[in-house]
């Protein structure tokens, strides 16, 4: 009857907070308040507001404790908030040992309800975000810079983390305004794991229908720009290698009939991280190109920190992308010549029966291993509600077990094309790539080892591969300009 | 031989955090020809880890232009052997479901895969393989010492990496910590025509003598023994100790700068000579406590350059486990150059201090409730139990040591580590490098 009643109010009382509760016997109590909403939500002029929300929340006082005593009251605990923010998804997590669940939690609810918004914290915390943009993506990683600025030329919207010239003038107020328009009862998911008390999660959400209530906030889509021809971004800035992020954008989402085909498409072709792709082999282990090839259906940021993609990074619009790690400069055209052929041997030839089978195999083993963690389990399932799919492991599962190998190569022809792409290069010396590229000349590789002959003949055709580039399509940009 | 030490202890496994701070039980089980197996049978359900613990690392490194070889070994033991070519290797593990990787420190190289339980045996038996046959032909092994330059390559963006380059090359004179993992960018370059040394580096040290196999999941100890001993059991023992040279003392503080081609904000790192982990424990454990003390966020120096004054935005480091002496570190960060001596000072004096005071009682209880609380949030899974105990198998091939580690935490008092920190926070142990943009040496 109470079930009834419950089912009953969820129905009529909308909008209303999800609870997603998963008591077990572990001492490690996670917690997970998702919000439906992120940086797409961000006022034009105010570009970073719902990061920065974020982080003054997950790294911020409340009002009755400052940060420091935060820490302070969390450090005997070895607790822990943190903050994740992206296009359509803002998520505060939480961890703290079952011995110290309640002097962890009335503090964390008053970190979330109750923010101190102190200026001192805005200044901290700004500061960071800006490092994040200016220093640590312009200079210090090309691979992650390679990656952001496609999606940003691809989907036209801002990096999740904001734009510099804006972050600088964001205000308490600015923030504010998004905390108390966007954080509310109704964008909110709450999810909660481990060996907490009976009736716990039923106090965590009542606590939380203190937020306003709110209406889910409207996520406009981000604008595709069109892309009738394959056009290169070479981002200038010192370095010693060149790397690549190329793609296009997917109708494809965990949302959609052909997802399970195209993972397991790339799951085969690209995998993150792992040795077993077909990019990889070809690019790296048989030619020793670079550090590794991957792609991807769905957006990975920190990739090369971590091996398993972090939950809640839901989208709506996807893009299809292979990161070719960073590669020697004189390589460069070479190596692009590669991936694009690779890519179309993918799209035209699809995999065997026997690529299909192994990977079908390995797939439903793997993506166990992507909820090993409570934390992750947690993160799925609001995923999961995102897309409108069921637990996510036994979803892919029972998904591919149906799936011919036609099924996967015809979802492949749908959805993925060789084409029509946005390329990004990192390079120091563009205006030598960009040369390069335009001219179209032979690319020949010379190795410091001997190849087998269907390398050698494959290398042939490879490196006189035409891009066929227009030199307006081929385009040097000095890496300051992005997230500006 | 051992017999087989059942420690289960099941249901103490979520009693943490618990007198000992390892909560599992394990079987310790040491075959004839000098390989370790430790079984940690946990309560996750299906999946099983294998770290595969090769007490080898850049340490190694003895020979002069071979710096960043046992990393680039790691990498030429993914190249096969004649039954199972790499190609095959990938088959094996990718029915399995498996994640695999690897990676190198400057005492140890781990080999890891996560997988289907299902899978335990047939991937015995093909890391068996590769661990006792692996043969690679020189032109796999030329291609692969490119794939490691792509690895320098996309490293080489971020100043930390030239900061710790730099430090280690002016701490030591003679020891192999003097290089990095990654190794020197010559020796890189150079690392395709070291075929014959790769095949010498394999003989020396890839022995069961140096290796601990630690499996956490789903397992039965005496299944996982039976399966070990048949594929494990023949390998041939033989390891050569390496002649590691002794680093002589450090006389006088020794200062250097990076100059960094692209924006960044300014880095400052600290090194001081402290001892080696298993030479003296209990020190190790009380430059342990006195890192979280120091520089941890609940410090007062990270409050100030932090949270307060607002000059710096990172401040980590701290003692951390080594087979010979190595550096106490101190990573500092700040937005302004203006602000680098001032910070070098409060860094110094907080050191210091910890020679002329003692601490406050309340604030080292609360270091060692995180250091317990944080081990037993880490054990979440039983991928991150094999990866925790890794380092430590390593260095003393026991889960046990980790439970030592915890006692002496419990153990130590204000005035022992005032003592530590008379002996090791002294100028002429201590190593300064700066990172500045585009600034020349001063």
């Amino acid at each position: 009857m109470k079930s009834l009643i419950l089912l009953l109010a969820t129905v009529t009382l909308l909008p209303a907070i999800e609870l997603i509760s998963l008591p077990g016997q572990s001492p490690i109590i996670n917690f997970r308040f998702v919000f439906r909403c992120g940086s797409l939500n961000d006022p034009k002029g105010k570009e970073g507001a719902a990061a920065l929300t974020a982080a003054l929340l997950a790294r911020g006082g409340s009002r009755a404790l400052p940060y420091s005593g935060i820490i302070e009251k969390f450090y005997p605990m070895a607790a822990s908030v943190d903050d994740q923010t992206d296009q359509e998804m803002l998520t505060i997590t939480g961890v703290t040992h079952v011995d110290n669940l309640e002097a962890y939690y009335s503090t964390l609810r008053d970190m979330l309800l109750d923010p101190g918004w102190r200026p001192e914290d805005l200044k901290r915390l700004r500061d960071d975000q800006l490092t994040s943009l200016r220093v640590a993506l312009r200079q210090q990683n090309d691979e992650e810079l390679g990656k952001e600025v496609l999606y940003n030329v691809l989907l036209g919207a801002a990096h999740p983390h904001g734009a510099v010239s804006a972050l600088e003038k964001l205000t308490l107020a600015d923030l504010q305004a998004f905390y108390r328009q966007h954080l509310t009862q109704a964008n909110l998911t709450i999810a909660l794991a481990g060996n907490y008390p009976a009736g716990f999660a039923d106090r965590v959400k009542k606590d939380f229908s203190r937020l306003s209530a709110g209406r889910p906030s409207a996520l406009k889509r981000p604008a595709l720009r069109p892309l009738t021809q394959t056009r290169v971004t070479i981002v200038k800035k010192q370095t010693r290698a060149v790397a690549y992020s190329l793609g296009f954008p997917i109708a494809v989402t965990r949302a959609h009939p052909d997802f399970p085909a195209l993972l397991l498409a790339n799951t085969w072709f690209g995998p993150h991280r792992s040795s077993n792709g077909n990019l990889y082999q070809r690019m790296r282990e048989i030619r020793g190109l670079n550090y590794g090839d991957y792609s991807y259906l769905e957006y990975f940021p920190r990739g090369m920190f971590q091996f398993e993609p972090d939950p809640n990074l839901a989208r709506r619009q996807q893009i299809f992308q292979l990161w070719i790690r960073p590669v020697e400069p004189p390589t460069a055209h070479f190596a692009l010549r590669l991936a694009l052929h690779e890519l179309e041997r993918l799209v035209e030839k699809g995999l065997t029966e026997s690529d299909f089978e192994e990977t079908r195999a390995f797939l439903a083993r793997n993506v166990n291993l992507l909820l090993k963690t409570k934390a992750n389990e947690l993160g799925y399932r609001i995923d999961s509600q995102f897309y409108g799919i069921g637990e996510y492991p036994a979803y892919i599962r029972s998904a591919i077990a149906k799936l011919t190998v036609d099924d996967v190569n015809r979802a492949i022809k749908r959805q993925l094309r060789k084409d029509r792409l946005e390329i990004v290069a990192v390079a120091e010396d563009a205006a030598a790539l960009q040369k390069s590229l335009l001219s179209d000349a032979p690319s020949p590789m010379t190795y410091n080892s001997p190849k087998l002959a269907d390398i050698v003949e494959e290398d042939k055709l490879v490196s006189t591969r035409k891009l066929g580039l227009q030199p307006a399509q081929v385009r040097i940009v000095p890496v300051d300009r992005f997230f500006q | 031989m051992r017999t087989l030490l059942t420690l289960l202890l099941a249901a103490g496994a979520y009693a943490a955090p618990p007198s000992k701070i390892f909560p599992y039980g394990y079987d310790l089980y040491d075959l004839p020809n000098g390989l370790r197996l430790l079984t940690i049978p946990t309560d996750f359900p299906n999946i099983v880890s294998l770290y595969t613990v090769v007490s080898v690392g850049s340490r190694h490194e003895v020979e002069p232009g071979k710096s960043g070889f046992a990393h680039f070994f790691e990498h030429c033991m993914f190249r096969g052997t004649k039954r199972f070519p790499p190609q095959k290797w990938e088959a094996v593990m990718k029915a399995a479901g498996a994640a695999t990787n690897a990676y190198t420190s400057d005492d140890l190289t781990v080999y890891h895969a996560t997988f289907d339980k299902s899978g335990l045996e047939s991937i015995l038996d093909l890391e068996a393989d590769r661990f006792q046959n692996l043969e690679y032909s020189e032109s796999a092994f030329r291609t692969e010492a490119l794939a490691v330059n792509g690895e320098y390559n996309k490293n080489s963006s971020e100043p930390a990496e030239q900061l710790i380059e730099k430090l280690r090359a002016t701490a030591f004179d003679r020891h192999t910590y003097r290089h990095t993992t990654m190794g020197f960018l010559a020796d890189i370059k150079d690392m395709p025509n070291q075929f014959a040394y790769s095949k010498q580096f394999f003989d020396r040290f890839y022995r069961p003598e140096n290796v601990t196999l630690v499996l956490a999941g789903d397992l039965d100890p005496k299944q996982v023994r039976t399966m070990v001993e048949k594929y494990w059991g023949p390998w041939k023992k033989g390891a050569v100790a390496p002649q590691i040279p002794v680093e002589p003392p450090q006389t006088a503080e020794r200062k250097a700068h990076v100059p960094w081609p692209t924006p960044t904000l300014p880095w400052m790192m600290i090194g001081y000579k402290v001892p080696a982990f298993a030479e003296n424990m209990r020190d190790s454990a009380a430059l342990d406590l006195i890192s979280s003390l120091a520089l941890g966020r609940n410090s007062p120096l990270y409050k100030k350059l932090l949270l307060e004054d607002q000059t710096n935005d990172v401040l980590q480091g701290g003692y951390e486990n080594h087979a010979d002496p190595y550096l106490f570190l101190v990573y500092a960060r700040v937005k302004k150059e203006v602000d680098l001596p001032a910070v070098q000072d409060a860094i110094i004096s907080t050191l210091n201090g910890f020679k002329d005071n003692l601490v406050d009682a309340q604030r080292l209880e609360a270091v060692k409730s995180n250091l317990r609380y944080s081990f037993a949030l880490g054990l979440d899974n039983s991928e991150a139990i094999a990866a925790n105990l890794a380092g430590f198998i390593a260095l003393t091939r026991t889960p046990e040591t980790l439970n030592q580690v915890y006692d002496l935490y419990a153990s130590l008092t204000p005035e022992d580590l005032r003592a530590v920190a008379r002996k090791y926070f002294v100028a002429s142990g201590r190593t300064i490098v700066t990172l500045t943009h585009q600034k020349e040496a001063k």
